[in-house]
């Protein structure tokens, strides 16, 4: 393949939005002395576990499309620029508020960013972006932000549903929202039962978020709409009927249920409409 | 980095968990639950909901504990010891200090078999063995095995009697030790191996040219690495494309051991990273469960941590590997197991254990102290620790409130 200063065009288009659009991934001279090193590697759902082996499964459920990476040297240091496609904004959002950790936005990046000398972590539109510094140096910082900004040239700005306003404001602790589409995003957090037992099945968000309850004490709270009242039951009645064996039901109301977890702290499942309003890491028993 | 991965005895569990042992022990019929919630789902596709658990996949564990043990067998001559040793200089600066390092190895070594470091080589080794050091690559420079620490332990080796040529450093990717630094030149006169071989243009899809690594009768070029009498089963088929194939050289229900450990290595020193992955953590047996074996990607969904405890079940593990050092000198505490360098810190720490349960049981809870601290979601749920309890019962190890964690 012909290299110069020419850009080579990766095409990556958009569906679901009724525009095409076009990822232009940076080749040469993005900045003093930087030039492409070897050609682009891409990857597709069925083998995105040749690049991310044990890290693919987030991905995939979070809804990934594609994944385009390039390879940048100047003498012995290296950058990468890995473009992740994902399905939509939301699911952009999703998977970088799982990787970005606490938040340290680096100055001039044209997007909500995360990142230091070692790894910029970039959101925009549909698109989730790693630019990597493997050898740490520090120096290499301004070639980062330059390769980041070149390659968000290309993508467009894209409206984006304000999902996680569905969260209540009052006594939300910053920076602790999450998007959930399924068990491998929820893991962390707490396990209601067995595979998908809130049947997100990848498709569908829950929105969470810790907030601060009785004595400053924090618990967590997720709220998952599904699409009619009718699946919302379902889901509801098949948790509390395989409830996680570590978590044991102290009560029942009209439209939900209290349990206990193996920390002694409790929770709250409730059914209202076609939402599912969850509270756990609650430190008492949760008043009706 | 490339991308590719205080002298006192305490109980390690801190939460009183008794019912919740009783609630799992019969819920999972006296097996592994963790697993099945971890990966049983379709991920991103459309799927119908399970309503009721997934049943685990059988595997042939049974056929490795019909194997009586020997004197050599997990969980080694120590059960349920882990000597923690920290040095502040250990690492700085990116640089590991080989001096300190080196005297870590010893303090850790000598609290742990109470013997020093000339009298416990006899406890593991005899001069003829032929004695495998299992590192993990996986992102070299940033979050890989040490080879300060690997110094260490080569010198005790030599000293002790081993011959340079019995001492082979491996991992399943021979490409990930050149990456790590684990080069002849680096070793001179020591073995250094990779189970197998993987083409990674192929992988990467920079090429269509496949010849480097599959032969024109379909197979691995790496594939009689592998010993075909050996193996892990389970009911689980590996995907039948190339990619697949390239990275994982079988693909059937079958995983075999590398051929290096059943006909060539005697007994096998294991040398993680102490990192996490997911929630749960990428360690010793982590390390060698998917390290020894191949096509193992099929395993993660169903069987993820189960896999650390059936592969060491089998004989070729359980009766070699005596000894496990867990290098913490720089460790990761998310964004696991692939190396992410904004989750890593210092912690300029060794761990020492004959038992790599009891060893896993002790860096699961420091590690979940490091998430909390760091505000990373942390899921205490006993399900992820549930697999090293499994490995108690099948007498591999000792995890309960019997640890002797010991801060040296």
């Amino acid at each position: 393949m012909r290299r110069g200063n020419l850009l080579l065009i990766h095409s990556f288009v958009l569906v679901g939005f009724g525009l095409a659009a076009q990822v232009i991934i940076p080749q040469d001279d993005f900045a003093p002395g930087w030039k492409s090193s070897g050609r682009p590697s891409t990857f597709i759902k069925a083998d995105l576990f040749n690049h991310i082996d044990g890290g693919a499964e987030l991905f995939l459920e979070y809804g990934f499309d594609k994944l385009l990476v390039q390879r940048f040297a100047r003498g012995k240091s290296e950058l990468t620029l890995d473009v992740y496609e994902m399905e939509s904004p939301e699911s952009a959002l999703g998977i970088y508020l799982t990787k970005c950790g606490q938040e340290t936005p680096v100055a001039g990046i044209r997007a909500r960013n995360s990142g230091e000398k070692s790894q910029l972590t970039i959101l925009k539109s549909k698109y989730f972006v790693y630019v990597n510094n493997f050898d740490g140096d520090a120096k290499n910082l301004p070639a980062m932000v330059a390769l980041a900004n070149k390659a968000l040239e290309s993508i467009p700005e894209v409206p984006f549903d304000g999902w996680l306003e569905q969260l209540p404001k009052e006594g939300q602790v910053d920076h602790s929202q999450r998007l959930i589409r399924g068990p491998v995003a929820l893991q962390p957090f707490f396990t209601f039962g067995d595979g998908d037992i809130l049947e997100l099945r990848g498709k569908i968000f829950g929105m969470l978020a810790n907030y601060r309850g009785e004595g400053n004490a924090v618990y967590a709270r997720l709220i998952i709409p599904y699409p009619v009242q009718k699946q919302a039951l379902s889901v509801y009645e098949n948790l509390r009927a395989n409830l996680d064996p570590y978590l044991k039901i102290l009560s029942t109301r009209a439209n939900g249920f209290v349990f206990v977890d193996f920390k002694q702290k409790y929770g709250v499942v409730e059914l209202i409409g076609s939402k599912l309003d969850i509270r756990f890491n609650l430190t008492s028993v949760p008043k009706s | 980095m490339k991308k590719r991965g205080y002298g006192s005895l305490e109980p390690e569990n801190e939460v009183d968990r008794r019912q919740f042992l009783k609630i799992g022990g019969a819920a999972g019929a006296g097996w592994i639950l963790g697993n099945r919630f971890l990966w049983s789902h379709e991920a991103g596709q459309d799927a119908p909901a399970q309503k009721t658990p997934p049943p685990r996949p059988k595997t042939n564990l049974e056929d490795a504990l019909k194997v009586p043990k020997t004197k050599y067998s997990l969980p080694g001559p120590f059960p349920g010891k882990v000597v923690e040793v920290h040095h502040p200089d250990a690492m700085k600066d990116e640089k590991p200090n080989p001096e300190v390092i080196k005297a870590m190895f010893e303090k850790g070594m000598t609290r742990l078999t109470d013997k020093n470091l000339k009298a416990s080589f006899g406890l593991f080794f005899e001069k003829d063995d032929v004695v495998g050091i299992k590192v993990n690559p996986v992102g070299p420079g940033l979050i890989s095995t040490r080879l300060e620490v690997v110094d260490a332990l080569i010198a005790w080796l030599l000293a002790g009697g081993i011959k340079r040529p019995n001492i082979i450093i491996w991992d399943r990717f021979d490409y990930m030790l050149r990456d790590a630094g684990y080069t002849a030149e680096r070793y001179p006169g020591i073995g250094i191996e990779g189970l197998q071989t993987m083409d990674e243009a192929a992988a990467e899809g920079k090429t269509q040219d496949n010849s480097r690594w599959l032969r024109p009768d379909g197979s691995h070029v790496s594939a009689e690495n592998f010993d075909k009498d050996v193996f892990y089963w389970a009911d689980v088929e590996g995907p039948k494309d190339l990619p697949y194939l390239n990275q994982h050289v079988f693909n059937g229900k079958y995983s075999y051991f590398g051929r290096l450990l059943t006909k060539k290595l005697t007994k096998i020193i294991n040398v993680p990273v102490f990192k996490n992955t997911g929630n749960a953590i990428s360690m010793a047996t982590k390390n060698i469960g998917y390290g020894a074996v191949c096509n193992t990607n099929r395993l993660h969904r169903p069987l993820f941590l189960d896999v650390c405890v059936e592969v060491p079940a089998f004989p070729v593990l359980r009766d070699k590997l005596v000894l496990n050092i867990t290098d913490g000198l720089r460790a990761q505490y998310d964004g696991g197991p692939d190396g992410v360098a904004k989750f890593t810190y210092y912690f300029n720490t060794l761990f020492f254990a004959t038992d790599p349960f009891a060893l896993d049981m002790v860096c699961h809870n420091i590690l979940v102290q490091k998430r909390k601290s760091m505000n990373v979601p942390v899921n205490e749920n006993p399900r992820f620790t549930e697999y090293l309890r499994s490995a108690q019962k099948l007498g591999l190890g000792v995890v309960d409130d019997k640890i002797q964690h010991i801060r040296a």
